[in-house]
C-alpha cells in the first residue's frame, strides 16, 4: 500500500528580507504510511513546522518533491492541491485558530461548509465527534467560554470532521498545560487510530514522541538518521 | 496719471478737427448775435471777475469768479432719439474769495448739454448758458442777457458759495486784438475771438458760508471763442485783467513754454473814454516778484512788477488772498490759480485792482484747449 | 516615538501603495463632495455682487423703480438732496446677441461723461469722445471679446425685444478686473445710444448715488426717500445684494441641505478611509505596545497619522472639488439666470474659508473618524491586538440601541417639523434629514436581520451576505452610508418625477395656444423686450387666427417681494382656460379680472398668505395700488410668485407700453407648424422667436430639468463615495480578518471561495443598503414632494414616482456594490493559508 505521504530529498529555502538565504530543510526524505503515527521533533527553527506546510500543500518546496496520497503537489494547480487538502488532511494549531464568532459545534462544521457538505449529516458526525472528546453539553456554547485543553480538543473535531486520511498536528500541545495536553494527545492518538487516519505532530517533547509509531528528529533542517 | 476726461474729449474731438470752425481774422461782429454761443467753434468762454464790497459795510470786501465753458463733442449733432444725445459739454467754474477772511472757495459743474443738465442759449435769449448746479444742490446756474445787462447766477450748498448778479456795462465792448482776433502763438491758426467788458456795475447778492451778503462792485467779462488756442509748444499762460485808478483798463497775456521762457504776449490799454489800443511787446513787461507754493505742491508766481512806459505806467500787483486756487476734480484734476489782486503805483499809493489767471504750473495741468 | 512616525509612513507607502493611495483618495473624494457643493453655493450670488461693485463701486446707494424702470427726470431731484455728490444715470437691460444661441449682453447705459470721472472703471485714452459719437459704441470685457472673438471695430448685431441694433466693440473694459467675480458678460456703452437704439426716450433703470464726504447714509437714504416720496426705492448696494440673496433664498437653502448631506456622506468616507489603514497596522500597534509604548503614544501615532492622512486627502481633495464645481456652473448658472433673472456663475471662487471648511472636514474628519479605533487600540490588552482572529462583539450589542436611537432621531424631527412649521421654514429640512439621520442608524440591526435569514450550506455569496453580521461595525457603517446615498437618490428622483409630472399635466391644461411669439431677449429683459408695433400687426394677420392673447409683463415689488406681474388680456375668448385655479370658476375670475382684479399664483398666495378676497399692493411708478384678488393659480415658472392682471390695468399702474409675447389661437385644423413657419418667413427682419405649442413644451421642460442638474451631481457623488465606502469597508474586512481567511484556506477553502464570500458581503452591504434607502428614499421622498415644495417653492406638487427610473438605479446600485467588492475581494482571495501558522514557525 502506497503511503499517505512521502518526502523525497525536500530542501526549503526561504529569502529573508536581509537577502541572506534560510534553510529550513534540507534534504529531508521519508514516507508516512496510511494509519502511521509519526512524531516529528526538533529543537525551535529545526524546521518542524515547514515540514507540516509542505505536507499540507500550505508551502511549497524549493527542491525535492512531496506526493500526497499518491500526487505529487508541485504538479497540481493551487485548486486541486487546496481541493486535496480540504478533502484529505485535517490540522490541528498550537494557537487553536477557532473563529470567535461562532459557536463549538459551528466551529467544528466550518470544514464541511468549506467543502460544501450536506449540513445535516456534518452535523451528526459533529456530535458524534464531540461526544467522544467530552464536550457534547458544550456544543452550542460560544469558544471563548472554553478552556485552552477544550478548545483544542474542539480543533481537533474540526480536524477531524471529513475524516482525514492525513492529520497535521503543529504542536497541539504547545499551548496546554501538562494535564490538558495528556488528554488532547489521548484523544488526538486514540481518534486517529480509530479513524484509521495517518498523523504527523510536531512536539518538542520526547515523551510524547515516544508515543507515536516512530520518530524523526530534525536538526538545523536535517533528518537525523 | 489719471485720465482727464475732458482731455480725452479734446483729444477724441482733435481727430475730427477739420469739422470744427477756426476762429475768422474776418469775423463780422454782430451784437447781441456775438454774445450767445456759437457752436460750430469747439470752445467757448463767458469769463467774469471782480470785486465787491458789502453795501452796509464796505469795507467788507469780496473777489469772485464765475465761468461758463463751452466743449464742442461733435460738430454735428448725433442722431439719436434720446435726451442725453449732446454734441457739446458744459462747464462751470465758480470761485468766491473773502478779503476778510483771506479764504477762496471754488465750485464746478460739468455736464453734458442736454434738457435734463445743461446747454446753451441763442438769440435773442435771455438765457446765454445754464447749468445744473452740482450734486447736493438744487437748481441752476445761469448766464443771462436781458436789457443789455448780464445776469450771473451760481448756488454750491455744499461749499457755501453763491452768487446772484446783476452786471451792467459802464464801458463799450473792447475787441482784442485786430478785430478781436485775438493770437496765441507764432504759428497760424492758433487764435481766438476775444472781446471784453473791461468795466461792468455790478450788484446782487453773495453768499459766503452763512452768511449772504448785498453787495455792489465791478466786474471784467472776458468772451473766448475758438477751435485752438494753445500751440503744442505751450503750457499755459498767464493773464491779467487790471481796472487802474485813473479809469484806464490794462489787459495782458503771456503764453509761456514748458521752460517758463516767453512763447507769445499781448496786451491792449483801453482808456477811459473805451478806446482800445494794442499794445505791442515792446512796449511793456511783466515780472514776477515772488513765488507761492500751492498746498497741492505746485508753484506758481506771487506779485508782479508791471510796467508800461511809453504810458506812464509802473505798477505793483499784489495778491489779495495768496490761496485762490482752484482745484477741479472734475476736469481731470487741473488746477490754476484764479485771485484778486491789489495795484499800487511807484509811490506807493492804491492804483486800482483786477484779477490774475495763473495755468499750466505744476504737472499735468496744462488746460486741454 | 516621532521618528517612529516617519519611518514607519515611509515603510506603510512602500508597502501598501494601493491601500495608502484609496485611503487617501477616500478622504480627496469626502472633501471634493463637500467643498464643490459648498463652491457653487457661495458663487451662486458672486456675479451679482460683483456686477454691482464692478459697475457702482463707488455708489453709496442706488435708486431703483418699483417695477425695475425709472423716469429720467428724477436726476434732477435725486441731484438736489443735500449730501449727494453725484448721481450717475444707468440704463440696463440684457440683449441678445443675434446669431449666437444663448449669448447675450448685459448691457449698461451710463452717462459716461460722468461715469468718467466717477466710477471705478477707466475707458482707454480717447475712448470717450468715440464712446458718445461713434454710432454704437459699447465696450465689452477683454474675457468675453476672447470668449466670442471679437476685436475692437468688430460690429456686433444685437437685439432687444424684436428690435435689432448694430453695436460695434469700441473698447475693451476689464470690468473683472475691479470685481473678478463681476459677469464678463457685462458691456457699458453710453446712455444716449442705449436709449436711443435699444431702450426709449426718457426711461433708465437705476441711479447711482455717492454720497459727500462725511455725510450719513442712513440720513441720505431718509432724506431721498423724503425727496422722492415713493416713485422710487433707495437702496445700498449691500441691501441690494441681500435682496437677491433673499430672491435666491429656497435655490441656496436647496443648494446648503445637499452640502449638508454631501458633508455627512464625505465626513464617512473620510472616517472609513482612516479605519482603512488602521486596520492594517493592528499587529503593529500591538507589538509597540508590547515592547513598552505607552497608551498615549499609540494615541498619538495613530492621530498623527490620520492627521497626515486627512491632510494628503484635502490637498488632493480641493482641485477635485474645484473642477466638480466647475464642471457643474453651467447647471446652477442656468438656474439663476432663468429663474431667478439674476447673474450667472461668471466664475467660481475658493476663498480662505472654503480653503478652512476643507481642511476641517478632511484633516479633522480623519482625526475624528481615527479616534474611535485609535482609544481602542491604545486600550486593548496588546495581546488581543497581536491576535490574528480578532472580536468585535460591542457593536453587536449595540445594534438595538442605534436602530432605537435613529427611530428617536425621526420622531425628534417629526415633533420640531410639526411645532415650527408655518414659522420656520427649514423645518422642513429638519425633518429630511431627520430621515437621512434614521436611515444608517438602522443599518446594524438590518444586516443582523439578514444574517438571521438562516444557516447558510457553503461557503461562498450567500456565506458572504449572511455572515455580514460578524464584522458588523465596518460594514453597518458602510450600508448606512450607502442606505443615505441611495435615500437620497431615490428620494430625489422621486421628487424630480413628480415635480415633471405635475408640470407636464399643468403645460397640458394651460398651454393652449398654437403658436407662441417672443423674443430672443426675452427671457432675461421681460418688459424692456417688447414686440413692435409691425409685428404685432403682422401676427394679426395670420390666416385662421381666431384669438390674439397679448402679454405685458414687469418685475415689481408688491406684496412686500419682487414678483412678476404679468397684464393679458381679459377678454380674450376662452381665455379662461389659460389659468388652471386652485379652486373657484374660471370664467369668473376672467370677467373680474376685466372689472381690474388680479390672480395670485399659488407660490404668491402662500408666501404672501393672499387669498381670494384680500388684496395684492403693488408697487408702480405712480405709488401703490391695492388690487383685490379674484383667485388663485398654479404655476411652476416663478419661485418668487407672480400675478395676472388685465392689460388694461396694467397700462393703469405702469402706463403704455407694447407686449413682450403674444400667442395665437387658430382655428380648429389649422397647420400650427406651418404657420410658425410662414411667420418666421414674414418676420424674418425682426428679432423674434416664433414656436409652436409643442416646440414650447419641449423647452419649457429642458429648462425645469436644469434645474436639478446640482441635485442630479450630488446624486452621482453620493453613489460613487458610497461605492468607494464599500470598498474600504471590505478592504478593511479582509485585512482584519486575514486570520480567519487564512484559516478557511488551511481547511481546503479555493480562492475562488473567498473571492466569493467577499463577493456576497459587496451585495449584502449593497441589499441593506437598497433596503433601507428604499424606505428613507420613500420617506423622504413625501418629505420632498408634500413639505418642503410647498414650503419653500410655494407651490404644490402631486407625487408620481417613476418606477422604471427606480428600478434601474436599484440594479445600478446593486452593480456598484458589486463592482466595489471585486477588489477586497480580489485582495482577500489571495490571503495564503500559511499565514495563519506563521506564529508558530
Amino acid at each position: 500500500m502506497e503511503p499517505v505521504v512521502t518526502f523525497r530529498e525536500v530542501t526549503r529555502e526561504y529569502r529573508t528580507a536581509g537577502g541572506a538565504v534560510l534553510r529550513a530543510l534540507r534534504g529531508v526524505s521519508g514516507e508516512v504510511p496510511a494509519g502511521r503515527i509519526v512524531a516529528v521533533t526538533g529543537r525551535s527553527g529545526s524546521g518542524k513546522s515547514t515540514l507540516l506546510h509542505l505536507a499540507a500543500g500550505i508551502d511549497a518546496p524549493t527542491s525535492g518533491e512531496v506526493v500526497l496520497l499518491g500526487r505529487p503537489l508541485a504538479a497540481l494547480p493551487d485548486r486541486e492541491r487546496t481541493r486535496l487538502r480540504r478533502d484529505h488532511v485535517g490540522l490541528v494549531f498550537q494557537f487553536f485558530h477557532l473563529l470567535p464568532h461562532l459557536s463549538v459545534e459551528d466551529n467544528v462544521l466550518v470544514p464541511a461548509l468549506v467543502a460544501g457538505d450536506p449540513l445535516r449529516e456534518a452535523a451528526v458526525r459533529a456530535r458524534a465527534l464531540l461526544e467522544r472528546v467530552g464536550l457534547e453539553e458544550r456544543a452550542g456554547d460560544a469558544v471563548q467560554k472554553l478552556s485552552g485543553g477544550e478548545m483544542q480538543r474542539v480543533a481537533l473535531c474540526r480536524a477531524l470532521l471529513r475524516r482525514p486520511r492525513l492529520l497535521l498536528a503543529d504542536e497541539p500541545t504547545g499551548n496546554l498545560d501538562e494535564e490538558s495536553g495528556e488528554r488532547v494527545m489521548d484523544l488526538l492518538l486514540g481518534l486517529a487510530r480509530d479513524e484509521g487516519s495517518a498523523v504527523l505532530f510536531v512536539t518538542h517533547s520526547r515523551e510524547l514522541a515516544a508515543r507515536a509509531d516512530e520518530a524523526w528528529t530534525l536538526h538545523s533542517g536535517l533528518r537525523e538518521p | 496719471m489719471r485720465c482727464s476726461p475732458l482731455a480725452a474729449l479734446i483729444a477724441a474731438t482733435l481727430a475730427a478737427a477739420p469739422a470744427w470752425r477756426p476762429a475768422d481774422p474776418a469775423h463780422r461782429w454782430e451784437l447781441p448775435r456775438d454774445h450767445f454761443a456759437h457752436p460750430d467753434h469747439r470752445n467757448e468762454w463767458w469769463y467774469f471777475t471782480g470785486t465787491l464790497a458789502a453795501v452796509d459795510d464796505p469795507a467788507r470786501r469780496l473777489g469772485y469768479q464765475l465761468t461758463f465753458f463751452r466743449v464742442g463733442l461733435s460738430p454735428e449733432p448725433p442722431a439719436l432719439d434720446s435726451a442725453w444725445a449732446a454734441s457739446q459739454a458744459v462747464m462751470g467754474h465758480a470761485a468766491v474769495t473773502d478779503l476778510r477772511s483771506r479764504t477762496h472757495r471754488f465750485s464746478e459743474v460739468l455736464w453734458r448739454a442736454s434738457p435734463l443738465l445743461g446747454g446753451f442759449g441763442a438769440p435773442p435769449g435771455p438765457g446765454v448758458a445754464w447749468a445744473r448746479a452740482p450734486a447736493g444742490t438744487p437748481g441752476r446756474w445761469t448766464l443771462r442777457l436781458e436789457g443789455g445787462a448780464f445776469h450771473l447766477a451760481m448756488r454750491d450748498d455744499a461749499r457755501g458759495i453763491a452768487l446772484d448778479l446783476v452786471a451792467r456795462p459802464t464801458k463799450p465792448l473792447v475787441l482784442q486784438g485786430p478785430n478781436g482776433y485775438s493770437r496765441k502763438a507764432a504759428q497760424v491758426g492758433y487764435a481766438s475771438l476775444y472781446s471784453s467788458y473791461t468795466r461792468l456795475a455790478t450788484e446782487g447778492t453773495v453768499t459766503v458760508g452763512s452768511e449772504t451778503l448785498r453787495v455792489t462792485g465791478e466786474s471784467w467779462m472776458d468772451q473766448e471763442i475758438g477751435s485752438s488756442q494753445l500751440a503744442p509748444s505751450q503750457v499755459g499762460w498767464d493773464w491779467f485783467s487790471l481796472r487802474l485808478a485813473d479809469g484806464r483798463d490794462l489787459m495782458l497775456y503771456v503764453l509761456r513754454r514748458a521752460d517758463g521762457s516767453v512763447d507769445w504776449r499781448n496786451g491792449t490799454l483801453v482808456a477811459r473814454d473805451g478806446a482800445a489800443r494794442s499794445l505791442a511787446p515792446q512796449e511793456w513787461s511783466v515780472s514776477a516778484l515772488s513765488t507761492w507754493r500751492s498746498p497741492r505742491g505746485v508753484t506758481y508766481p506771487a506779485g508782479w512788477r508791471i510796467d508800461v512806459p511809453g504810458e506812464g505806467l509802473r505798477l505793483v500787483a499784489a495778491p489779495e488772498v495768496a490761496s485762490a486756487e482752484n482745484r477741479s476734480t472734475l476736469a481731470g484734476g487741473i488746477s490754476y490759480w484764479e485771485g484778486p489782486v491789489r495795484l499800487t503805483g511807484a509811490d506807493g499809493s492804491a492804483a486800482g485792482e483786477g484779477y490774475v489767471e495763473l495755468t499750466g504750473y505744476g504737472e499735468g495741468t496744462r488746460p486741454p484747449l | 516615538m516621532r521618528r517612529y512616525l516617519v519611518r514607519a509612513i515611509a515603510k506603510e507607502l512602500r508597502a501598501s501603495r494601493a491601500l495608502f493611495i484609496l485611503a487617501v483618495a477616500g478622504v480627496a473624494l469626502g472633501v471634493g463632495s463637500v467643498l464643490s457643493i459648498q463652491i457653487l453655493n457661495r458663487s451662486a450670488l458672486g456675479a451679482f455682487a460683483g456686477s454691482v461693485r464692478a459697475l457702482s463701486g463707488e455708489a453709496d446707494l442706488s435708486v431703483l423703480g418699483w417695477a425695475g424702470f425709472l423716469d429720467e427726470r428724477l436726476l434732477d431731484e435725486v441731484l438736489s438732496v443735500r449730501g449727494v455728490a453725484a448721481a450717475i444715470p444707468l440704463w440696463r437691460a440684457e440683449a441678445a446677441v443675434d446669431g449666437r444661441t444663448d449669448a447675450s449682453l448685459e448691457l449698461v447705459g451710463a452717462d459716461l461723461l460722468q461715469a468718467a470721472v466717477r466710477a471705478p472703471w477707466r475707458l482707454p485714452e480717447g475712448g470717450l469722445g468715440d464712446a458718445l459719437t461713434r454710432r454704437g459704441w459699447v465696450a465689452v470685457t477683454p474675457a468675453l471679446a476672447a470668449e466670442m472673438g471679437w476685436r475692437v471695430g468688430d460690429r456686433i448685431p444685437v437685439s432687444l425685444g424684436s428690435r435689432r441694433a448694430t453695436l460695434v466693440v469700441g473698447a475693451l473694459v476689464d470690468l473683472q478686473r475691479i470685481a473678478p467675480l463681476a459677469s464678463r458678460r457685462l458691456a457699458v456703452m453710453d446712455i444716449a445710444q442705449a436709449q436711443a437704439l435699444l431702450g426709449e426716450r426718457g426711461r433708465i433703470h437705476q441711479l447711482d448715488v455717492r454720497a459727500a464726504e462725511g455725510v450719513s447714509l442712513a440720513e441720505l437714504r431718509a432724506r431721498l426717500e423724503a425727496r422722492l416720496g415713493g416713485r422710487a426705492r433707495v437702496l445700498t448696494p449691500e441691501q441690494r445684494t441681500a435682496e437677491a440673496e433673499g430672491l435666491l433664498a429656497a435655490f441656496r437653502l436647496n443648494l446648503t441641505a445637499l452640502s449638508l448631506v454631501s458633508l455627512l456622506v464625505g465626513g464617512f468616507l473620510v472616517y472609513a478611509s482612516v479605519r482603512a489603514s488602521l486596520a492594517r497596522r493592528r499587529e503593529e500597534l500591538g507589538v509597540l505596545r508590547a515592547v513598552g509604548a505607552t497608551r498615549a503614544q499609540v494615541l498619538r501615532l495613530v492621530l498623527a497619522e490620520a492627521a497626515l492622512l486627512g491632510a494628503a486627502g484635502t490637498a488632493a481633495g480641493i482641485p477635485l472639488g474645484w473642477l466638480a464645481a466647475r464642471a457643474n456652473v453651467a447647471a446652477v448658472s442656468g438656474t439663476i439666470r432663468n429663474l431667478y433673472l439674476l447673474e450667472g456663475i461668471e466664475a467660481v471662487t475658493l476663498g480662505p474659508g472654503l480653503v478652512l471648511l476643507a481642511v476641517a472636514t478632511g484633516v479633522a474628519g480623519a482625526v475624528a473618524g481615527a479616534l474611535g479605533p485609535a482609544i481602542d487600540a491604545s486600550r486593548e490588552d496588546p495581546r488581543a491586538l497581536l491576535a490574528s482572529i480578532t472580536l468585535e462583539e460591542r457593536v453587536r450589542a449595540r445594534s438595538g440601541r442605534t436602530l432605537a436611537a435613529g427611530l428617536a432621531a425621526l420622531a425628534a424631527a417629526a415633533a420640531a417639523h410639526v411645532a415650527l412649521r408655518g414659522r420656520w421654514a427649514p423645518s422642513a429640512f429638519v425633518l429630511a434629514l431627520g430621515v437621512l439621520v434614521a436611515v444608517p442608524l438602522a443599518a446594524p440591526a438590518a444586516i443582523r436581520l439578514l444574517a438571521r435569514a438562516g444557516r447558510p450550506h457553503r461557503l461562498g455569496v450567500a456565506y458572504g451576505v449572511r455572515t455580514l453580521g460578524a464584522r458588523l461595525g465596518s460594514s453597518a457603517v458602510a450600508a448606512g452610508a450607502l442606505a443615505v446615498a441611495v435615500a437620497m437618490l431615490a428620494g430625489v428622483t422621486v421628487m424630480v418625477g413628480s415635480f415633471r409630472g405635475s408640470v407636464e399635466r399643468w403645460l397640458d391644461a394651460t398651454l393652449r395656444a398654437d403658436v407662441y411669439v417672443s423674443t430672443p431677449s426675452w427671457r432675461r429683459a421681460r418688459s424692456d423686450a417688447t414686440l413692435a408695433p409691425e409685428v404685432i400687426a403682422r401676427l394679426r394677420q395670420a390666416p385662421g387666427l381666431v384669438g390674439l392673447d397679448l402679454l405685458r409683463q414687469v418685475q415689481v415689488q408688491a406684496a412686500g417681494r419682487r414678483i412678476s406681474l404679468s397684464g393679458l388680456d381679459g377678454a380674450l375668448p376662452g381665455g379662461e382656460r389659460r389659468v388652471e385655479l386652485l379652486a373657484g370658476d374660471p370664467a369668473a375670475a376672467m370677467a373680474a379680472l376685466r372689472g381690474g382684479a388680479a390672480l395670485v399664483s399659488e407660490p404668491l398666495a402662500r408666501k404672501a398668505g393672499l387669498a381670494p378676497g384680500s388684496r395684492l399692493a403693488v408697487r408702480g411708478p405712480g405709488g401703490e395700488t391695492a388690487l383685490p384678488v379674484a383667485g388663485v393659480y398654479r404655476d411652476y415658472g416663478t419661485e418668487g410668485g407672480a400675478a395676472l392682471v388685465d392689460l388694461s390695468t396694467f397700462a393703469r399702474l405702469f402706463g403704455p407700453g407694447a407686449p413682450s409675447n403674444a400667442a395665437l389661437y387658430l382655428a380648429p385644423g389649422a397647420d400650427a407648424e406651418a404657420e410658425v413657419l410662414r411667420l418666421r418667413a414674414a418676420l424674418r427682419d425682426h428679432a423674434v422667436q416664433i414656436r409652436s405649442n409643442r416646440t414650447l413644451r419641449g423647452e419649457v421642460l429642458a429648462l425645469f430639468e436644469q434645474t436639478f442638474a446640482v441635485t442630479r451631481l450630488l446624486q452621482a457623488m453620493g453613489l460613487v463615495i458610497a461605492a468607494a465606502g464599500v470598498t474600504l469597508s471590505l478592504l478593511v474586512l479582509a485585512r482584519e480578518r486575514r486570520g480567519e481567511l487564512a484559516l478557511y484556506r488551511a481547511l481546503g477553502a479555493t480562492r475562488p471561495q473567498l473571492f466569493a464570500v467577499f463577493l456576497g458581503r459587496g451585495l449584502g452591504i449593497g441589499l441593506v443598503g437598497l433596503a433601507l434607502g428604499a424606505a428613507g428614499g420613500a420617506g423622504l421622498a413625501r418629505v420632498l414632494v408634500d413639505v418642503v415644495n410647498p414650503a419653500f417653492f410655494g407651490w404644490s406638487i402631486a407625487l408620481h414616482p417613476p418606477w422604471g427610473a427606480l428600478g434601474g438605479q436599484a440594479l445600478a446600485i446593486l452593480a456598484a456594490a458589486a463592482a466595489a467588492s471585486l477588489y477586497p475581494a480580489l485582495t482577500a482571495s489571495r490571503t495564503p493559508a500559511a499565514e495563519l501558522s506563521r506564529d508558530a514557525l
